[in-house]
């Protein structure tokens, strides 16, 4: 299902760019180069883990603009920017917006395909945890209203009879409902079910 | 009588006198007059009557005519008496001398007043033809425009009168009947007052024209006040509006009235004035007094001074700056009136504009420091870009191929582009380090044959970053079989740079149109190669060949140094360097090399 990661080269200087993409492939990667930001955001994202190199001082949209616009976009590609005359200002903008490293030209080859691998496992996780999150919202969604709030009391520690007593049921049928709960959501224990219910409610990130 | 008062009407204008009648000679009897017998001349009582008319003229002149032809009723007993006057209208030409009215009549004729007769064609201008006392009979006979006039004139005695030998008039006598006929002694009578009638016809005439004169004068003596009034308004509205101090004062140096304002910029009250505390000559400091002797000067001359700014003391010993005006008034040729601006508001502005002028120009200063400094680290940076660019590919690049040599998974061709890129990125990089260090660091002219196009592409590849920070594109129009020139390839560059980077600043603040840079090379008409560099800035002023003088500049940040450097390096190899305006903007910098000896055109 997962494909292989890909590492996208944006800088508009054809040699480094080129230099780039030898590096990474060397070591097996999947690399694709833009000549500017613009042409990347014209590329469908990938259905891949993947992560940004990228040149801060662009033609056009700058490097650090870029950053902000793909979050605008709802892009979390995790970035890398490297940058020819980098100074700490720059770099501290670039790591609080999100930026995974931020390398000054030139730099050890080592460097950048560590944090091209941070990036990727970031990316692989970010996603894997997406994918688990959209999961259990399926499942949760696949719950009837009566069976959602009957979770929502047995996560937060009721017995079945107080649950019977709020609901104005029998014990009988409160015993039904979590059982099917457990069986949709895919749950072995009630503590199992907690955690899905807690990465659910802590999931901001959709 | 009541047919009479329509008869007036009925007396022809001159434009359509009817057929004369009977002829001259057959209605005058005035030879009979000497032959009737005369009755008695009553001196008394034509003295008396002569007294009367004395005094009525003195005293009550419009009814002099009438009390004539009362007179002449009385005096010789006709039935109808009066005057007739020939028209002296002046106004009316057509009119002037052409008819007789009646302005007076006593007796039966009376209501015939304001009729009369026409000039060339009646009784009154045959008196006037013939220059005598006439005596008619029935003269409605050869006038028959009279015949209408009722009662008719059984005789009627006529005598000229005259103003400097000129006759202006007639009184006559008339009787209806024959119950008395005129004799010697009524024509005796009738020529005295006739005498009488002319002096008064000057009176009148004077009186009239006393009467005319006094009433133009009364019309512009009207006018002059109705001006006076309106002006007298006006200035009174100034005067009260104290918008500006207003001040009437004398050349002796008082202070006589002046408005509210005045007194608020002087900060005198009114009570300080009508003391008579206030006088200009104590208002004016020393230094100003020169001032106003030029003023009084002036207004000694031409009655007025030229505003001018002087400064007066408050009554709390400060100064205030005022703008003056003034002029002497009309009469005496002492006292006069004078306007006076407070221009505190002013000159407090006009600091304050000062003030942030020298604040602006400090800053500008101290900006053009920092932005020295700045530019000299963006320098930095830019360099440090250019050169970590090549370094960057290279040592990816050799990482690679160290990476896939470890792997045994090196393709041969994989590495020879590797490797070719790895070395054109290495004399990329010396380039640019060539090129920075010849320019620090002034190398000794080394003379050699040099291709200009190349060094253009070189000097263009360094100037990239600039280009692009400034959103500046380049067009080149280089010749492509160009003759070699003898030159120093590094002085070259700086020259290129140097108008390169000038042409980018000049573009700096250009929003409405595209920035650009051209470059051209070309052989011009004398063989020499001409590289000119243009943009698309500000422009040249008119400073011309200043902008190469050593020192001069027109950035806030310019050592002024830049062209007269270029300048010098292109003359000491024999070429020229020059500065056009380019159209429709900016300007073009070109110079000219010699070509090679030997080099092919």
């Amino acid at each position: 299902m997962s494909q292989a990661p890909v590492v996208f080269v944006v800088d508009d200087d054809p040699s480094v760019r080129s230099s780039l993409k030898f590096l990474m492939s060397s070591v097996g990667l999947q690399v694709e180069g833009f000549e500017s930001a613009d042409a990347l955001l014209k590329r469908n994202p990938p259905d891949a883990p993947s992560c940004l190199v990228l040149d801060v001082r662009l033609r056009g949209l700058s490097g650090l603009d870029f950053q902000h616009e793909l979050a605008a976009r709802n892009c979390h590609m995790p970035i890398i920017f490297i940058t020819g005359h980098g100074d700490i200002p720059m770099s501290v903008r670039a790591m609080k917006a999100g930026a995974v490293e931020f390398l000054t030209k030139p730099f050890r080859d080592q460097d950048l395909l560590d944090a091209v691998r941070i990036a990727l496992e970031k990316d692989r996780e970010r996603r894997e945890r997406k994918r688990e999150v959209s999961d259990l919202k399926e499942r949760f969604n696949s719950l009837t209203p009566r069976e959602q709030e009957v979770i929502s009391m047995v996560v937060s520690g009721k017995l079945n009879k107080q649950i019977a007593d709020q609901l104005g049921t029998a014990e009988n049928t409160v015993k039904v409902h979590r059982s099917r709960v457990m069986e949709k959501m895919h749950a072995q224990s009630v503590a199992e079910l907690v955690m899905m219910i807690d990465k659910l409610e802590s999931s901001v990130e959709p | 009588m009541s047919s009479a008062s329509t008869s007036r009407a009925n007396i022809p204008l001159e434009d359509s006198i009817p057929q004369a009648g009977a002829s001259l000679e057959s209605i005058l009897c005035t030879e009979e007059l000497q032959n009737r017998p005369s009755r008695p001349s009553d001196y008394e009582k034509e003295n008396r009557s002569l007294v009367a008319l004395m005094s009525a003229l003195a005293n009550s002149p419009s009814s002099i005519f009438q009390m004539l032809a009362e007179t002449i009723l009385d005096i010789t007993q006709c039935d109808s008496a009066g005057l007739s006057l020939l028209t002296r209208d002046g106004k009316k030409p057509d009119v002037c001398g052409k008819r007789f009215y009646w302005p007076a009549i006593a007796g039966m004729w009376n209501p015939h007043v304001g009729g009369g007769t026409p000039r060339n064609f009646g009784p009154c201008g045959d008196v006037l033809d013939q220059n005598r006392t006439l005596l008619f009979r029935h003269f409605e006979r050869r006038y028959p425009y009279l015949m209408p006039v009722n009662p008719a004139a059984e005789e009627c005695l006529l005598v000229p009168f005259y103003v400097a030998g000129e006759a202006v008039g007639t009184i006559w006598g008339i009787m209806h009947t024959d119950r008395r006929k005129f004799d010697a002694e009524d024509d005796r009578i009738m020529a005295s007052l006739g005498k009488f009638a002319s002096s008064a016809y000057q009176a009148l005439a004077h009186i009239e024209d006393l009467k005319f004169q006094v009433a133009e004068r009364e019309k512009a003596e009207a006018e002059v006040r109705e001006l006076a009034r309106g002006l007298e308004a006006k200035i009174r509205r100034l005067v009260e509006a104290n918008v500006v101090g207003i001040a009437m004062w004398n050349l002796e140096g008082s202070i006589i009235e002046a408005n509210d304002a005045f007194l608020q910029i002087v900060q005198y009250d009114r009570e300080d004035l009508t003391s008579g505390r206030v006088r200009w000559t104590d208002l004016t400091p020393a230094e100003w007094r020169g001032s106003d002797e030029r003023a009084i000067a002036d207004l000694k001359a031409r009655r007025s001074f030229q505003p001018f700014e002087k400064e007066y003391f408050r009554k709390d010993g400060s100064r205030v700056p005022v703008l003056l005006g003034g002029a002497l008034l009309e009469g005496n040729g002492n006292e006069g009136v004078a306007f006076v601006l407070d221009l505190t508001e002013q000159k407090r502005a006009q600091e304050m504009l000062q003030e942030a002028q020298q604040t602006l120009y400090t800053t500008q200063v101290e900006l053009a420091r920092v932005s020295r400094v700045t530019t000299m680290g963006e320098l930095a940076a830019s360099i440090a870009h250019e050169i970590n660019q090549p370094l960057t590919a290279i040592t990816n690049n050799g990482s690679a191929c160290l990476r896939l040599l470890a792997n045994s998974s090196l393709d041969p061709e994989v590495l020879r582009q590797a490797l070719e890129e790895i070395i054109s990125d290495g004399s990329r990089a010396s380039a640019v380090l060539a090129g920075i260090r010849a320019f620090i660091k002034k190398a000794p002219a080394a003379k050699q044959v040099v291709d200009i196009n190349e060094v253009i592409q070189e000097v263009l590849a360094l100037v990239g970053p600039e280009l692009r920070k400034n959103r500046s594109s380049v067009e080149r129009q280089l010749t492509k079989t160009l003759p070699l020139v003898t030159a120093d390839r590094v002085e070259l560059q700086q020259v290129l740079l140097n108008l390169i980077m000038n042409g980018i600043e000049a573009m700096a603040g250009v929003t409405d149109r595209p920035c650009l840079i051209g470059v051209e090379s070309r052989i011009d008409e004398s063989g020499n190669v001409l590289v000119s560099v243009s943009d698309s800035g500000t422009g040249l002023r008119s400073d011309g060949d200043r902008i190469f003088t050593p020192f001069f500049t027109t950035k806030a940040n310019g050592m002024g140094m830049g062209l007269s450097i270029s300048r010098s390096l292109i003359e000491s190899q024999g070429g020229r360097l020059w500065a056009e305006s380019n159209s429709p903007h900016g300007a073009v910098f070109s110079f000219t090399l010699p070509a090679a000896a030997g080099s092919p055109p």
